[in-house]
């Protein structure tokens, strides 16, 4: 099959190589990404976006009819609670002709399907495969009408689909009984996709496929899973940054009740035994002192991470605005913002099962990034990538920190160490303490306001350490780039028509582990932007949402989708309705890949106590494929962007992470749910991204209530009124 | 040492160190994986079942307590595959779960609250249950919780 260049844009240009579609049991066609990196470059510089980019060492399938005539999707990307597996269900039943439930998806085995060189991440999961995955649908509907043609001859054109039946006149027969019937297979052109207007299922409000399983509690986590004669392994980790073994002494450990092996190799230490229970006991009676070379506070992270230090690198600029700020010095309206580091206190802790034998490795594990399972424990080992298989089960919240750093090269080692596949996870403390935050951030937001209220010129500045170096594990995008605008420094830009206006990352660096966050760079750089619009608003006297309407008047596609939100914002939200007594309101947007997202939040403040009464959030993510999905992820984006905003924060003492247990690091709660109203707008035609999104808005326009009840503006995270 | 109790309806024996946490035993030992593991010290609820009828956090409970006892988890919590608790059955009309980790627990010490209260306010709800999920599903959780009490009111 040839590369079909005809279809307009990057996106459409199609690069059919080898099969993707398994039919009765032989793999018959491929599909594969086209070039990676110039995909990945070309995607990125138009919308900083992270596009799938498909791999695998073997012949890969999507699609396998089976004999049920249900039919097996094996996706390339993670479960991780967002739903991609309904979504991409929806989307191949748009084509096949059969109910989305009668799909059955399940992640693929690396070294058997296609995975994702990408991470699973960066709300991109279903939008990316929005044409692939159509395609490859589309393409196997039109080889079983081909057979079906053969066996009746008649042609394939003259074939109906319906149910997951083949029909021509009387012939009926279904997808799995031709599969089994027709030994060989033409693959046809890729042919034209239906148009939306035809769509069935994609667009209508849908259940989860995964829904039965995880309310009956049949779901299987890496926790869940098992090999058969598996070990259990409690691994030793620094609760220290940076620490190593000053002196250690596993005697008593070695000796406890059912113990294998205690596995010593230079800084791996671990307790291996017959069960978990006798693992973590055996754990418990190691002494061990650490040698803690890391000596960070908190002051001096905070003084590390300040506009002014390290590197900059501007990012946005239209006119003059930083002589014209520089020129008026003493009369700009400048405030600065502070965003704490957090940890993504996912439920369910980092885990690995790993079998490794003489030159092969399996490995289990909830993880966003099979590829760097991959890359990773095929270093570890000395071994070939194609010797590492990874499985992966259901993810429990991942977050970002299911990206980089799981157990599985620790768990390889140790299962290499033993001879027996073992089976390996975090504690909580060692989950709180052993990770990687969520960066604190520092912003410098300045205004030139003219006489007549307009803003004349508009800066911003903020430190940010970069976090592609965790990512990648290496330091080259910096190198490149001069600083993470990519992830930490997303969402810094403004997206609002000003004259003169200039955005700076400068690139900071700090003596912590830092990584993704749901939302990482949107979630501090919407808080400081759109907090510092909010404050420009009270400042001039004007409504925060006209204000913002007012430098959305071009007619670009994010002005134009923006005003939208904002309009719908202002109806849906009640806006110009009286607030009752005690109520303060505030509002924020974002442009976040491509989704805008924006909040109207009503509170009050009850014993000192912000309590926040109603959300409504409206989300134009250009087609929606499943909105009862986009609303769990609204609502879920709503009540992480509240525990984000009032309550969360991780600090550092004396080089040591000070939250070990969820008592110290305070999340929300079934006490603090609100009234949420979600609105999804079809601003364009293709989908973006969902899952982060919703949550930028969430602090700033909580700032704004308080702003707006109070009088005084809130600059710094987690709230704390005084 | 030897404990006998019952689970999920079936009487049972394990032979294991008599401080061993239940969790581990219901996991580890049983095979019933339902019932998770968030933070091994009763404060996240992930790990909720019931002792006797009473929502426990069982990672914080040594399986000496429980000999003669009567142990649900969620395996045990509807009649059948078809045949759904109301707790189950409203989890799905709201569709609650995302990740869906922390359900297990959310799930039994809702069943709880509905058998103590079986009409409970918001208030309520949000008083008696403080486990914690990351996904953000708690309102959905809310709504779960009294749809299910609509159904078994309907069923009395």
């Amino acid at each position: 099959m040839s590369a079909d260049n005809t279809k307009k844009g990057f996106s459409r240009r199609k690069f059919l190589q080898r099969g993707a579609i398994v039919l009765g049991g032989t793999v018959v066609a491929s599909y594969l990404g086209c070039s990676p990196m110039r995909r990945f470059t070309a995607q990125k510089a138009e919308s900083m976006d992270l596009p799938a980019m498909m791999s695998s060492l073997q012949p890969d399938f999507w699609f396998e009819v089976l004999p049920d005539n249900t039919i097996a999707l094996k996706s390339p990307k993670i479960e991780i609670g967002q739903g991609v597996f309904t979504g991409l269900a929806m989307l191949a039943a748009e084509e096949l002709d059969v109910p989305y439930e009668q799909i059955k998806v399940e992640h693929a085995i690396t070294t058997s399907g296609l995975y994702d060189e990408m991470n699973t991440g960066g709300s991109n999961s279903t939008s990316s495969l929005y044409e692939s995955i159509r395609e490859v649908a589309a393409t196997m509907r039109e080889m079983l009408k081909e057979a079906a043609g053969k066996k009746w001859g008649v042609k394939a054109s003259e074939i109906k689909t319906e149910n997951g039946t083949l029909i021509s006149g009387n012939n009926k027969i279904t997808y799995a009984e031709i599969t089994k019937e027709n030994k060989k297979w033409d693959i046809p052109k890729t042919p034209e996709l239906r148009p939306k207007s035809a769509f069935k299922v994609v667009g209508k409000a849908v259940k989860r496929t995964d829904l039965k399983t995880k309310v009956m509690g049949t779901a299987k986590y890496t926790l869940d899973s098992e090999l058969p004669d598996m070990l259990y392994a409690v691994l030793l980790q620094s609760p220290y940054l940076d620490g190593t073994i000053k002196t250690l002494d596993t005697k008593e450990a070695e000796k406890s009740a059912g113990v294998v092996k205690v596995v010593r190799d230079g800084e791996l230490v671990a307790v291996v035994a017959k069960t978990f229970y006798a693992a973590d006991s055996a754990f418990k009676k190691i002494n061990v002192e650490w040698n803690t070379p890391n000596k960070v506070q908190q002051a001096d992270l905070i003084k590390l991470v300040t506009v002014g230090n390290g590197k900059e690198v501007n990012i946005q600029k239209e006119g003059n605005a930083k002589s014209i700020i520089e020129d008026n010095k003493a009369t700009v309206f400048r405030q600065e913002y502070r965003t704490p580091m957090a940890a993504h206190a996912q439920m369910e802790v980092n885990a690995a099962i790993a079998h490794v034998e003489a030159d092969k490795a399996v490995i289990i594990a909830g993880t966003q990034g099979p590829k760097i399972v991959i890359d990773t424990v095929s270093k570890a080992l000395d071994i070939a990538k194609d010797r590492v298989e990874v499985h992966t089960p259901y993810v429990g919240g991942g977050f970002g920190r299911k990206a980089v750093k799981g157990l599985y090269v620790e768990a390889a080692l140790i299962s290499k160490a033993v001879g027996k596949p073992i089976k390996l996870y975090n504690s909580r403390q060692q989950e709180f303490q052993n990770s990687l935050y969520r960066p604190n951030t520092h912003h410098v937001l300045q205004a030139k306001i003219a006489q007549n209220g307009e803003i004349e010129a508009i800066t911003h500045d903020q430190s940010t350490p970069d976090m592609l170096k965790n990512l990648m594990g290496t330091d080259l995008p910096n190198k490149i780039l001069g600083a993470d605008f990519i992830s930490a420094g997303h969402g810094a830009s403004f997206m609002y028509h000003f004259k003169n206006k200039s955005v700076s990352v400068w690139n900071a660096e700090v003596p912590i582990p830092i990584g993704i966050w749901r939302g990482v760079g949107m979630f501090p750089n919407t808080f400081a932007v759109e907090s510092f619009m909010n404050e420009l608003a009270h400042q001039t006297q004007k409504d925060p949402i006209a204000f913002r309407i007012g430098l959305l008047q071009n007619d670009d596609k994010i002005s134009v989708r923006g005003k939208k939100v904002l309009e719908a914002l202002i109806e849906k939200s009640g806006w110009k309705t009286p607030k009752a007594e005690g109520i303060g309101r505030g509002i924020a947007i974002g442009n976040d890949r491509k989704s805008i997202a924006a909040a109207a939040i009503e509170l009050a403040i009850i014993e000192g106590k912000i309590v926040i009464k109603k959300v409504t959030q409206v989300l134009d993510c250009g087609i929606s494929i499943n909105p009862e999905g986009i609303k769990q992820q609204i609502e879920g984006a709503t009540m992480m962007g509240i525990g984000a905003a009032l309550y969360e924060e991780v600090t550092v003492k004396d080089g040591q992470i000070e939250q070990a247990y969820f008592s110290q690091y305070p999340m929300v709660t079934l006490a603090d749910v609100p009234e949420i109203q979600c609105f999804i707008l079809e601003g364009d035609d293709v989908p973006y991204g969902v899952g982060e999104p919703p949550l930028a808005p969430i602090a700033p326009a909580i700032a704004g209530a308080v702003l707006d009840l109070t009088g005084k503006a809130v600059r710094s995270l987690p709230i704390r009124l005084s | 040492m030897k404990i006998d109790f019952t689970i999920n309806g079936k009487p049972t024996s394990v032979d294991v160190d008599p401080a061993m946490p239940l969790l581990w035993v219901v996991r580890d030992e049983l095979k019933l994986t339902a019932t998770k593991f968030g933070c091994g010290m009763a404060m996240c609820g992930a790990c909720t079942l019931h002792i006797d009828g009473e929502a426990t956090r069982s990672c914080s409970v040594p399986v000496e307590s429980i000999a003669g006892k009567n142990i649900t988890t969620l395996e045990g919590l509807s009649e059948s595959n078809e045949k759904l608790h109301p707790i189950q059955q409203a989890w799905i009309e709201e569709q609650v779960p995302q990740c869906g980790y922390c359900q297990s627990g959310f799930m039994m010490a809702a069943a709880k609250l509905l058998k103590e209260n079986p009409n409970p306010t918001e208030t309520d709800i949000a008083n008696s249950i403080t486990n914690i999920c990351r996904c953000g599903t708690q309102p959905r959780i809310i709504k779960a919780i009294k749809r299910a009490s609509e159904i078994s009111n309907q069923k009395i």
